[in-house]
């Protein structure tokens, strides 16, 4: 996919920049290290219309609301249909047969992501939004979250808008902030019981979590709901042999590879009625148990800058430009033959060919590794105050 | 850390109450007699006659426009008169001696006269007998004799147009250009046919604005030594020019400074729009031929040209890479925290940053200088 | 409802509290995005919304475009060209409802918003430009149209964009409905969601402190008699909501002097006649 708008930068430019991020250690133009993310503002609960809600600012202004609504929607029965008999299954097993039959569609959660400028067709649109849901729905846990009982479940809207126009690649805010929402996003509490008519408390302080919220540390914790995080998606990009974490859109103009990695948390979900997870808080000093869920190429825009062009084929340089000797013209133009093939330094030539494998295993492993980025981002927006 | 999570800033003053029993009593605050303002009088300023000049922090007691006295007291401190500022609307004066400039506009006032009243969010700027109103914040407006720096986005038959961030692009004539071979050569049809090899799109160039268009467009022109492509450096865009804030006109734009931890000297180009270009200084090469011959004064434009039109970066040593992104950093710390941007501060901000930089932790090479680190820059200045 | 309950017959109340000639809560804030050249948040009640303002600015060559170059480049208009984009998010309303690009009732509130704009806005001063400006909505409660031309002016305020006055606007119904013959029907100011779904109303704006109407937009069925009341509830509610939103103004830039962003002029008071 052509990614971010054709980010207009000269030749020049794009060398100098390319030259400073493949230095070892690289020298990024705000002067950031290679895993430091531009500081950024986010709050929750702003919209009090909806199940959940999140806004994330940037430091550059690029700017983006997430808002969750849920709707109670029947639940199609299909092939499944469960056999009379079940319904009038006995109490203690119950819970058995509905453990059971719990599984999700991802025909329940419904994403839309506008942005300012764009049709809702447009094949960038389209592409960020099936970016973001499968994230979502890889592991197929997430699903299972909206069941209320076997002839209902919730249905999930999430609408993502992109405030400001898109300057650089939106999709890392898109992620955090779609990532931020859900956290924050509460669905009423079940009263009723079994397969009848869903009722729910009117009590909104009584609504529980979509993702349940971790007990204080100290206590122990019995689980049979896990403390799951939505999966967040991060730009990942690569310049010679460095690699480099929230790239801004000057870097990504001169990125050799570019990635898209979504990563998600373990979850124990199976016979969680089985293992009591004493999990003390504690003890996890921070280290998420870390899934990879996807991983997307995108097409830097440094594939559509026009090259430099080198001082020995430059008709406009050099003390002979304009001359009329066509002696030193052939000379010239010899000479600019060899260097227009090699690659010249200080001249920018845009990549060419794929990203080799090693390379993007490299930018998937630095991703992942314990106590990298991933955990700190993750850890970070856990400490966001939800209203 | 590598991610810094901030919370809003005081985004909204006021949580979204859920409850509308509470507005009631908020929406008669916000009602109230001040919905029968009318201009009673006919704006006029208070004319003292040869009074002495009055000092600026004194309270308004005869307002231009009865709006003032009924204002009920808000928070803001007495220090700045609510009579400051000019919003959209608002009648200026009805006298006809002033004579009107940008941001006014003739409106009629009871009694069948002509007031001069603001179109912007401003404050009013008198010289002589000129009335005009400058925005708050607005895009750049060119004025004959800026430098500039601009960025190609597009090539036309027989000119450039340039974007210089303000409501219209420049236009850039062929004519108006140094080719290269002296500045004597005459221009031919292969230069208008060759136009991409001298700037293409994308490219950025420092100029000066020669002429302004009807419309307020600027034509723009390189016709010196010291303008012309740039190359060997990095560029950045300061917002909000038009009005306060950021790149002021002064007197130095283009200086080189000395840099530390051996960068070696650093030019910048502080465009008067907002564009700023710090590049590593390089001498302009003179090539074998012209070293032979004796170069008299008129040979000095050709020998020097020659390296104007080049796309191609020179070696840069990462000292200097260094050194720049952390001038880079001082500007962007300064425009974050609202100081104005000239060679004074710039210079002064650079040389705080070094030293800062040598008390962090990771020494001299530390350039980051977002966020708390700019903040703590900016203190250091004003204190200053 | 105020027909049906008999609050409103017995103690002139409406379901949210207010009597026929108040306001709802309205706040505002402008330069809430740095990045863009204008930018402005408002609610009236609950309805809030978010407005970008970028411009003018001349749009860059046209795809196709030959390269003949004239005196002017594009777009050989002598006037500014207002472009209103407006994105109602699918949670604005209580029922998630998504609603697509084309959708008719979106397109006329662009044009209307756009006209209302070009009418105030000196655009004359910009030929071949265009001002875009894009609006979000972030929650519906009734007074949508009247809502977003507010935070429209707005951002055009705090773009810097000249202009003849604020554009305030604001709505006004009739607690009669079509059919009913009451002499006693109260003409309403500023209705939420549900009093628009039920009652007549109609949305005015108008230039200023004037009574100059720049918009008028009725979409439903009233009497004929009822239609000056309202209409003069409308503008005097107009007249309020310009004062607020001169005071937002007004406060930023006071506040913006404070912290030296920028310098300081002469004063209206200090002026001295030579």
């Amino acid at each position: 996919m052509a990614s971010s708008q054709h980010v207009l930068l000269s030749p020049a430019e794009l060398a100098y920049l390319h030259a400073s991020l493949s230095l070892t250690p690289p020298i990024r133009p705000d002067g950031r290290s290679l895993t430091q993310f531009r500081p950024l503002v986010a709050e929750t609960g702003i919209l009090p219309g909806t199940n959940g809600s999140a806004r994330i600012c940037f430091a550059d202004g690029t700017e983006a609301i997430v808002g969750v609504k849920a709707e109670v929607e029947r639940t199609r029965t299909g092939h499944d249909s469960p056999s009379l008999d079940d319904e009038g299954a006995e109490d203690d097993d119950d819970l058995d047969n509905q453990q059971d039959v719990v599984k999700g569609d991802n025909d329940w959660v419904e994403m839309t992501v506008e942005i300012p400028g764009y049709r809702d067709d447009d094949a960038g649109t389209v592409f960020l939004s099936a970016m973001l849901s499968e994230a979502l729905l890889a592991d197929g846990e997430f699903t299972k979250r909206l069941w209320i009982n076997r002839r209902f479940h919730w249905k999930l809207y999430l609408d993502i808008l992109l405030i400001s126009p898109p300057l650089s690649y939106p999709l890392p805010l898109l992620s955090l902030t779609t990532h931020l929402a859900l956290l924050a996003t509460r669905l009423p509490r079940l009263k009723s019981e079994g397969d009848e008519d869903p009722l729910f408390d009117d009590d909104w302080a009584a609504a529980p979590y979509l993702y349940a919220r971790p007990v204080q540390k100290g206590s122990k914790k019995t689980a049979s709901a896990p403390t799951a995080r939505p999966p967040v998606t991060l730009l990942v990009m690569a310049v010679g042999n460095n690699i480099i974490f929230d790239p801004s859109k000057e870097e990504l103009a001169v990125a050799d590879v570019a990635l898209a990695v979504s990563v998600g948390e373990h979850t124990g979900f199976a016979s969680s009625k089985s293992t009591e997870m004493d999990i003390d808080t504690e003890e996890i000093k921070g280290y998420h148990n870390l899934r990879l869920l996807s991983v997307r190429t995108i097409d830097p825009p440094s594939r559509l800058t026009p090259p430099g062009i080198p001082n020995a084929s430059n008709s406009a340089y050099g003390a002979n430009a304009g001359a009329k000797d066509t002696e030193k013209k052939k000379q010239q133009q010899e000479q600019a033959r060899t260097a227009e093939s090699e690659a010249v330094e200080g001249v920018w030539k845009s990549p060419r060919g794929g990203a080799k494998t090693l390379v993007m295993a490299a930018l998937v492993q630095k991703v992942l590794e314990k106590g990298g980025v991933a955990d700190e981002v993750l850890d970070a927006l856990d400490g966001v105050d939800l209203n | 850390m590598p991610i810094t999570i901030l919370p809003p800033k005081a985004f909204r003053d006021q949580p979204p109450s859920r409850a509308l029993n509470h507005d009631s009593d908020d929406i008669m605050s916000d009602a109230t007699s001040d919905s029968e303002d009318s201009d009673s009088q006919p704006g006029g300023v208070s004319l003292d006659g040869g009074a002495t000049i009055h000092p600026r922090k004194r309270r308004s007691a005869a307002p231009a426009s009865s709006t003032f006295t009924k204002r009920p007291k808000t928070n803001v401190t007495s220090s700045v008169p609510r009579s400051a500022i000019v919003t959209p609307g608002e009648r200026i004066t009805t006298d006809p001696q002033w004579m009107r400039g940008h941001g006014t506009y003739l409106s009629s006032a009871s009694l069948g006269e002509q007031a001069i009243t603001s179109s912007l969010a401003g404050i009013v700027t008198r010289t002589n007998k000129l009335l005009s109103v400058r925005p708050l914040r607005a895009r750049y407006t060119p004025e004959v004799g800026d430098l500039v720096v601009g960025r190609i986005v597009e090539v036309q038959a027989k000119r450039w147009r340039v974007d210089v961030g303000s409501t219209q692009l420049a236009a850039l004539p062929l004519s108006a250009i140094n080719l290269p071979g002296g500045i004597l050569r005459k221009r031919t049809e292969t230069d208008e046919l060759q136009i991409r090899t001298f700037f293409a799109e994308g490219d950025l160039v420092v100029a000066e604005v020669q002429q302004l268009f009807q419309d307020g467009g600027a034509v723009l022109h390189t016709r010196s030594l010291k303008y012309g492509k740039l190359r060997n450096g990095v560029f950045m865009a300061v917002s909000g020019t038009g009005g306060g804030g950021g790149v002021v006109r002064s007197r130095r734009q283009v200086w080189t400074l000395e840099s530390a931890n051996n960068g070696g000297p650093i030019d910048v180009i502080l465009g008067v729009n907002g564009y700023v270009w710090i590049s590593k200084h390089v001498e302009p090469v003179v090539p074998e031929e012209a070293k032979n011959q004796t170069t008299g004064i008129t040979n000095l434009e050709e020998v020097v040209s020659a390296t104007m039109y080049s796309s191609q970066n020179d070696r840069i040593e990462p000292e200097t890479m260094r050194e720049i992104a952390r001038i880079r950093g001082v500007v962007t710390a300064l425009v974050e925290n609202g100081l104005r941007v000239d060679e004074d501060m710039v210079t002064k901000g650079y040389n705080e940053a070094v030293e800062l930089a040598l008390v962090s932790a990771e020494g001299p090479d530390d350039v980051y200088l977002g966020g708390e680190r700019g903040e703590q820059l900016a203190a250091a200045l004003t204190a200053v | 409802m105020p027909l049906d309950t008999s609050a409103y017959s017995l103690a002139l109340l409406r379901v949210d509290g207010r009597r026929w000639n108040e306001l709802r809560r309205i706040h505002a804030q402008i330069r809430t995005q740095a990045a863009a050249d204008g930018s402005s948040y408002l609610e009236m009640g609950h309805t809030k919304v978010m407005c970008v303002v970028n411009g003018p600015s001349e749009p860059g060559p046209r795809r196709g475009a030959t390269s003949g170059g004239g005196g002017g480049g594009g777009g050989q208009s002598k006037n500014a060209e207002v472009a209103v984009n407006i994105v109602i998010a699918g949670f604005s309303s209580v029922d998630r409802k998504r609603r697509g690009r084309g959708d008719k009732h979106i397109l006329e509130l662009q044009s209307t918003i756009s006209q209302a704009l070009a009418a105030s806005l000196h655009t004359h001063l910009f030929p071949h430009s265009t001002i875009n400006i894009s609006l979000h909505v972030l929650s519906q409660d009734g007074s949508l149209l009247a809502a977003l031309i507010n935070a429209a002016t707005l951002a055009c305020v705090d773009a810097g964009i000249p202009m003849t006055d604020y554009v305030a606007a604001c709505t006004a119904g009739s607690t009669s409905t079509y059919a009913a013959n009451d002499e006693g029907a109260d003409p309403l100011l500023d209705m939420n969601h549900q009093e628009e779904q039920e009652l007549p109303g109609l949305t005015v704006a108008t230039l200023g402190d004037s009574d100059r109407v720049a918009v008028l937009v009725c979409e439903s069925r009233v009497q004929v008699s009822r239609l000056e009341g309202m209409l003069a509830v409308g503008v005097d509610g107009c007249k309020q909501v310009r004062e607020i939103l001169d005071r937002v103004v007004r406060d930023k830039g006071i506040k913006m002097i404070q912290e030296g962003t920028v310098e300081r002029g002469v004063g209206l008071n200090d002026m001295e006649l030579d």
